[in-house]
């Protein structure tokens, strides 16, 4: 890998976000107009890699953290969000991006989602959301629509997707937005957008999978069927109206934020940190710790 | 012990002496201790139970577990005999004849599949993982044209509970998974373990630990033969060499699940799950019973129970006696072995699945150069065929264990010799991780004497 010696105060330029490694996903695949996104929306931010830590689950989409210059963690299938947590309270002065697949985020990880969300970290998770297994050869995922054929759904799935969107409105994130590869400014502004929000932030990227994904659902279709939230006049303050927005995922491919709080609620590992502060001048030096333990309190 | 109207008596090795026990006894019972409890270092307290009325309330203040119990507690400590008998009669399996069939050529995750549907598996649940994703899929394109019903879980954890739910209702149910997956299903097979229900888990084990890769090992013998989750569990392990032995160890495995309410693990490796080999058909389906225990959700059924939750200690342990006795029956009865040249061999060589081929190789290539060496394979890695080997172990033998782990299989062989009170021969081993088999040059040679591979 590179690693970029960057002085405070100095831009970043995309590149010094891209590592050596050559991604390996399938000609076309939309993860690579994600990764692009990245590039430039961390460009923006102007965060050095090393003060960056992104974390992924197991999956093709998942693989994304190694093709940047951050410290990178690609993780266990289903556990990144508790992983970045980890990371988080260990060094909240990183900025801890998390990525992954469907699959990886609303299937096996799924029961981590609404806590991620409500314990309110200072999290951006970016989901690359191709509704269907990209990694294992074409499986049904959470996000396939009810009817789709696939190699473990021959008859047609007889389940309704989840609604990633309205999911995580419902569970409280301060920030959801959604994008597309088909439309690159408005990807790397969301994605810029999340990073920058204080709090949990949610993107859900609709990347195609070239491969084992609808013909009917690429980029083209993208292009012709995306509707910008803002062009529709959404103000992303108004939270049920962003719900009934978020209620057509699957029907309707809005782009853009739904929802950001405008007066985001403190952060967990904010409040680690005051708390801590708070308390430090009565914590105990490391040497006295065994005065715990006695009925005087070493006192 | 709280809840009982009876007298004391102390457990002067648990109690700390407290006094909650002293102030909670109107009749002044119960003083103060002067002595120091050597095994504990404190001072518990004195009975004098002149003036006991039995009213109880000490046990109940007492807040240690075990500092007092009622008099009499062996009384108590007797199962409550829960344990319901079966509602109604086993509804027996019945085998139906099969036509002759040219053979299968099909990879190993298909012939386990194929196995499991003449088995009478009507269920599957699972979650992708490679490389044992095709049987699944296989399964997921079948089922539905058999009346039967495939589930994509949204994970390991899941697909295992669905099993159990449906196990419980006395149904065949299948899952394939690989290593990771199988960690996660550990949980659900402990509850199940527990609660004597049946189902068959395909483990293609892959290259660990944590994500590993894909390739070919054999690091989960120990999860399967020592570590199905938490509690004293055990089930029948098989080892499958072949793809035929994917078909005809997947049936037997559902025979073993149902016979002895207990699921059964089908250990293959990834390069087993892939390969492709001939497959002969059996001469006989089976259409499955029903069992009498099964909790089926019918008025007949209505009265049985099927939990792993025994919340007396003394319940418990009868259930854990219970279980270690079906345990113990199943390693006297289900012990499965093939020998190869091992009669009159010097050498025996130990391995099982893929590596029991390539060693079967090197069998040939070891008594074409005028070497005595046979082969051992365990078919049941749990129980150890230990009473398959023991007749082979003549003084001069050297046993060589040939695996694709850190001594897994070696280790059930040393804990079989040590359970049977037999002294071990000269043991060395061939062993190769990662995704790596051992090659059958490479075994030749060990045999022969060269040294163990190893990081220099
Ligand atoms: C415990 C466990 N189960 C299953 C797998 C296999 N597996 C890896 S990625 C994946 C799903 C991939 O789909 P998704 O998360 O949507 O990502 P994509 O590949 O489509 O980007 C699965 C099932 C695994 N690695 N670990
Ligand atoms: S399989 Fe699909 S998701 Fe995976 S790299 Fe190829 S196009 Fe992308
Ligand atoms: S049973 Fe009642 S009377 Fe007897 S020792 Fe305990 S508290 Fe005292
Ligand atoms: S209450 Fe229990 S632990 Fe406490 S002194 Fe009495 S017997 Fe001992």
């Amino acid at each position: 890998m590179t690693t970029a010696v960057h002085q405070a105060g100095q831009t970043m330029e995309p590149r010094e976000f891209k590592s050596d490694l050559k991604p390996i996903w399938c000609p076309g695949c939309g993860d690579f107009g994600v990764l692009q996104a990245l590039y430039r929306a961390l460009s923006a931010v102007g965060r050095p890699p090393h003060e960056i830590a992104f974390v992924s689950g197991i999956g093709c989409s998942s693989r994304i953290p190694g093709y940047t210059t951050a410290y990178g963690f690609n993780s266990v299938h289903g556990r990144a969000l508790p992983i970045a947590q980890g990371i988080k309270i260990a060094n909240p002065d990183l900025l801890v991006l998390v990525a992954g697949g469907d699959g990886d985020g609303f299937s096996i990880g799924g029961g981590h989602l609404p806590h991620a969300v409500r314990r309110n970290l200072d999290l951006t998770y970016v989901v690359m959301d191709n509704q269907i297994y990209g990694l294992t050869k074409g499986q049904l995922s959470p996000t396939s629509h009810r009817g789709l054929q696939t190699v473990t759904s021959g008859y047609g799935s007889l389940e309704e997707p989840v609604n990633p969107l309205l999911y995580t409105l419902a569970y409280g994130a301060g920030f959801v937005a959604q994008g597309t590869p088909a439309d690159m400014p408005g990807l790397t502004s969301v994605i810029e957008e999340a990073i920058r929000f204080p709090g949990f932030a949610f993107v859900n990227v609709q990347s195609p999978c070239v491969t084992f994904g609808e013909a009917e659902w690429q980029l083209k279709a993208h292009k012709a069927q995306m509707k910008s939230l803002a062009g529709l006049g959404h103000d992303p303050a108004d939270r049920l109206k962003a719900m009934a927005l978020a209620a057509q995922y699957g029907e309707e491919l809005y782009t853009g934020v739904f929802y950001r709080n405008p007066n985001p609620a403190p952060t967990y590992d904010a409040l680690v940190v005051e708390r801590q502060a708070e308390l430090r001048d009565q914590a105990l030096p490391r040497e006295r710790i065994l005065d715990l333990f006695r009925k005087d309190g070493g006192r | 012990m709280a809840n009982r109207k009876a007298r004391p008596t102390l457990s002067p090795e648990i109690c700390k002496g407290c006094g909650r026990c002293i102030d909670a006894c109107a009749h002044h019972c119960i003083a103060a201790g002067t002595h120091v409890n050597p095994a504990t270092g404190l001072v518990p307290v004195t009975l004098d139970l002149e003036r006991c009325s039995a009213c109880g309330l000490c046990l109940e203040a007492c807040p240690e577990p075990y500092g007092l119990l009622p008099e009499g507690d062996e009384a108590a400590a007797e199962p409550t005999g829960q344990k319901r008998p079966p509602a109604v009669e086993d509804q027996p399996d019945t085998r139906v004849a099969l036509p002759a069939l040219r053979p299968l050529v099909v990879k190993g995750t298909y012939a386990s599949a194929i196995g499991a549907l003449l088995a009478g598996c009507r269920h599957f649940f699972g979650y992708p993982i490679t490389p044992s994703t095709e049987g699944a899929e296989l399964m997921a394109k079948l089922l539905p044209e058999l009346d039967g019903h495939f589930v994509q879980a949204v994970s390991e954890v899941a697909a295992i509970n669905m099993m159990y739910g449906c196990g419980g209702a006395g149904l065949r149910s299948l899952t394939f998974t690989s290593s990771p997956g199988f960690s996660l299903m550990l949980e659900g097979l402990s509850y199940m373990v527990g609660a004597e229900v049946p189902a068959v888990v395909v483990n293609v084990m892959r290259g660990g630990p944590g994500l590993g890769n894909i390739g070919p090992e054999q690091s989960d013998v120990k999860l399967a033969c020592r570590g199905l989750g938490h509690g004293n569990t055990h089930a029948i392990v098989l080892a499958p060499a072949t793809t035929q032995e994917m078909l005809d160890l997947t049936m037997l495995a559902f025979d073993l699940a149902f016979r002895y309410r207990n699921p059964v693990v089908v250990l293959a490796d990834g390069y087993l799950g892939q390969m492709t080999g001939k497959v002969t058909l059996p001469d006989e389906l089976v259409r499955p019973g029903l069992p009498g225990w099964a909790v089926h959700g019918d008025r007949e059924h209505r009265p049985n129970l099927v939990s792993s939750i025994q919340l007396s200690e003394a319940d418990l342990e009868a259930h854990n006696l219970r279980l270690i006795a079906k345990y113990e029956r199943m390693a006297r009865s289900e012990q499965r072995a093939e020998l190869y040249e091992a009669a009159d061999a010097d050498v025996l060589l130990l391995a099982c699945n893929t590596p029991a081929r390539l060693a079967k190789g090197a069998v040939r290539a070891l008594r074409e150069a005028g070497v005595r060496a046979g082969l051992f394979r365990p078919v049941t890695l749990w129980p150890f065929p230990i009473d398959a080997l023991r007749p082979l172990l003549r003084p001069g033998l050297r046993v060589v264990t040939v695996e694709a782990s850190h001594g897994q299989i070696e280790d059930e062989l040393r804990l079989a010799l040590s359970h049977a009170g037999i002294a071990p021969p000269p043991l060395a081993h061939v062993r190769r991780y990662g995704g790596v088999l051992p090659k059958e040059e490479e075994i030749v040679s060990r045999v022969l004497g060269g040294p163990e591979r190893g990081v220099a």
